[in-house]
């Protein structure tokens, strides 16, 4: 496996704020890594690093480029939408696409042409953007990301603002339309349910460091989520749960590599959703 | 390298439509301004013609020659004078927008470098926009000529020998477009700090740019008691523009002797270019045009948005 993304010790300060704090990770090819956190915990600073929107310190390789110093480069193989308010309202849907074709090398005009005939936005060639519904925006920004051979394609929080009809399809475009083993990619999203059936990895970030960076397989090994109730209950609070919540009378807890054998003794066993385990978490690095 | 600029100045073209409606508004008018005056001629509501139907009526070849030449360097300047407000407008707007709209990030996601965005920035400012404004020009001028010949064949005179041969139509375009290819270079240290603002500024670009010049030569001069800044911008604008008027002025000196300046007579030949690619005071503003773009192009790759 290759690594596309190698980080090592990356940190980002602004002023005596460490935003970024001392990170490092990998992501290889072919996989799809989810980078949840919540609102300020670094992670677009981090992506902004990746990307090569802002200089920071430590070893952060993309591609085998330094992302800062060969932006250029590197956006011959990196696609990233950053949330759909950033395509410019004003150029038509066609001058769009004119630019994009003329300024990317490795963009495939009759891709961007075949995917966008699938689209509502087929018929709005002549449009502004400032025209065109928000999801038609995020239709029209998918179809020409995947339209460039990119062997990267970062996303942040993609499907902001759109209905959840728009945004189970943006997902499913994805990965219909554009992913692939010799593509990777990396996302941003609050709708962690949303895409943690595609995700191949997970990273947690918190204040600046993260705080866990797994593959979805090992999650289901390493975690485990019990419901159970009553007397067992005290039992297996005994065991040390990283996490509780109480639904309907019942007490669900999250543990951490332990006894499965005996925790199925006192109840029923659950892989944990990604939400869950987030939670748990992130309380746990505030407690 | 270069199809990206291409690429980069047609995207420019796009976003500011004023570009091409500017000057072509301006020549609208004053073409429908001419057409009125040759309107109120035909029908004597009107005695005196000021424009290129007055020219027609005067005898000697030479000063009838001069007085089409001047008469049509008219629509020249007040065009000029439109590009220049709308240069100011459109490099405060260039890197500004972009990043109120937040559609930076769009144009940052594609492999074109910042210095590339920014000099293409430059280039449509300095060169494109005095280019469309030059057409618009020759527009207008052709269209008062046209309709002037309309005028004068109704009136049973000959255009050709009355207007199109003495007007040094040759002459005066090469010297209109080298003019304002000169006043480009001339005032580009004023569209590098523009840029530079552009790129910068969190709100009103406009009061950024503009209260430093007039504020700037003022504290020079009530702190230090120099007027260093002061002598920089008023050799830059005041200064020329006095001169231009001085020459104007005496070419159209139009008495008894008929006072006829070289200018007008053959503009290309009067035309001192040697001259001033010769002043110190251009390549010591071409420098600091350099300076403040590379500051732009710096700014905008430097600067984080988040």
């Amino acid at each position: 496996m290759t690594s596309l993304v190698e980080a090592h010790g990356v940190s980002k300060h602004f002023g005596r704020v460490r935003a970024v704090d001392n990170v490092s990770f990998e992501i290889e090819q072919g996989r799809i890594m989810g980078l949840i956190g919540p609102n300020g915990s670094g992670k677009t600073t981090l992506l902004k690093a990746v990307l090569g929107l802002t200089d920071c310190d430590g070893e952060l390789s993309v591609l085998g480029l330094d992302p800062f110093r060969q932006r250029k480069e590197l956006m011959q193989n990196i696609c990233f939408i950053a949330d759909v308010a950033v395509l410019p309202r004003w150029v038509r849907v066609s001058q769009l696409l004119d630019f994009v074709e003329s300024t990317h090398p490795n963009f495939s005009r009759d891709k961007a042409e075949t995917l966008l005939a699938k689209t509502n936005v087929n018929a709005r060639r002549d449009s502004r953007i400032r025209e065109l519904s928000k999801g038609m925006v995020t239709q029209l920004h998918l179809s020409i990301i995947a339209a460039v051979d990119a062997r990267l394609l970062i996303l942040d929080e993609p499907t902001l603002g759109l209905d959840i009809i728009f945004r189970k399809e943006f997902y499913a475009n994805l990965l219909s339309d554009y992913f692939d083993e010799e593509r990777t990619i990396l996302v941003t999203t609050h709708q962690v349910d949303e895409i943690e059936n595609i995700l191949t990895d997970i990273m947690f970030i918190n204040d600046g460091r993260i705080i866990l960076d797994t593959t979805m397989e090992s999650l289901a090994d390493s975690y485990v989520e019990l419901m159970t109730s009553g007397e067992r209950a005290d039992t297996a609070r005994n065991m040390g749960p990283i996490a509780e919540r109480d639904i309907f009378g019942k007490s669900i807890m999250l543990f951490e590599r332990s006894d499965r054998d005996r925790l199925g003794e006192l109840g029923e066993l659950h892989t944990p959703s990604v939400a869950d385990l987030f939670v748990a978490k992130i309380k746990g690095a505030a407690a | 390298m270069i199809a990206n600029q291409i690429a980069l100045i047609r995207r420019e073209l796009w976003e500011h439509r004023s570009i091409f409606v500017t000057p072509l508004a301006i020549g609208l008018i004053l073409s429908l301004g001419v057409l009125m005056g040759e309107g109120m001629l035909a029908t004597d509501t009107a005695e005196v013609n000021i424009g290129i139907a007055a020219a027609s009526n005067i005898g000697d070849e030479s000063h009838r020659s001069a007085m089409i030449n001047g008469l049509l360097s008219v629509p020249s300047v007040i065009i000029l004078i439109g590009m220049s407000i709308l240069v100011i407008f459109y490099s405060l707007d260039s890197l500004y927008a972009e990043r109120k709209d937040k559609s930076i990030l769009f144009w940052r996601s594609l492999p074109v470098t910042d210095a590339e965005t920014v000099i293409s920035k430059a280039l449509t400012g300095a060169l494109v926009i005095p280019l469309v404004s030059f057409a618009a020009i020759i527009a207008t001028q052709l269209i008062s000529m046209i309709l002037t010949s309309i005028w004068i064949m109704v009136e049973g005179g000959n255009a050709i020998h009355l207007i199109w041969a003495p007007a040094s139509l040759a002459s005066l375009w090469a010297a209109t477009l080298a003019s304002m290819l000169m006043l480009s270079l001339w005032f580009s240290p004023f569209l590098g700090w523009f840029l530079f603002v552009s790129a910068f500024a969190k709100r009103m670009p406009l009061l950024l740019a503009v209260l430093p010049i007039i504020m700037l030569p003022m504290l020079e001069n009530w702190i230090f008691g120099s007027r260093v800044f002061f002598d920089a911008f008023f050799v830059r604008t005041v200064a020329p523009i006095r001169e231009a008027l001085e020459s104007a002025k005496a070419s159209f000196q139009i008495s008894e002797n008929m006072r006829v300046s070289s200018f007008i007579a053959d503009p290309w030949q009067a035309l001192d270019i040697g001259g001033f690619f010769a002043k110190p005071d251009l390549w010591a503003g071409l420098l600091v045009s350099a300076i403040l773009i590379t500051a732009a192009i710096y700014v905008r790759r430097y600067r984080d948005e988040s």
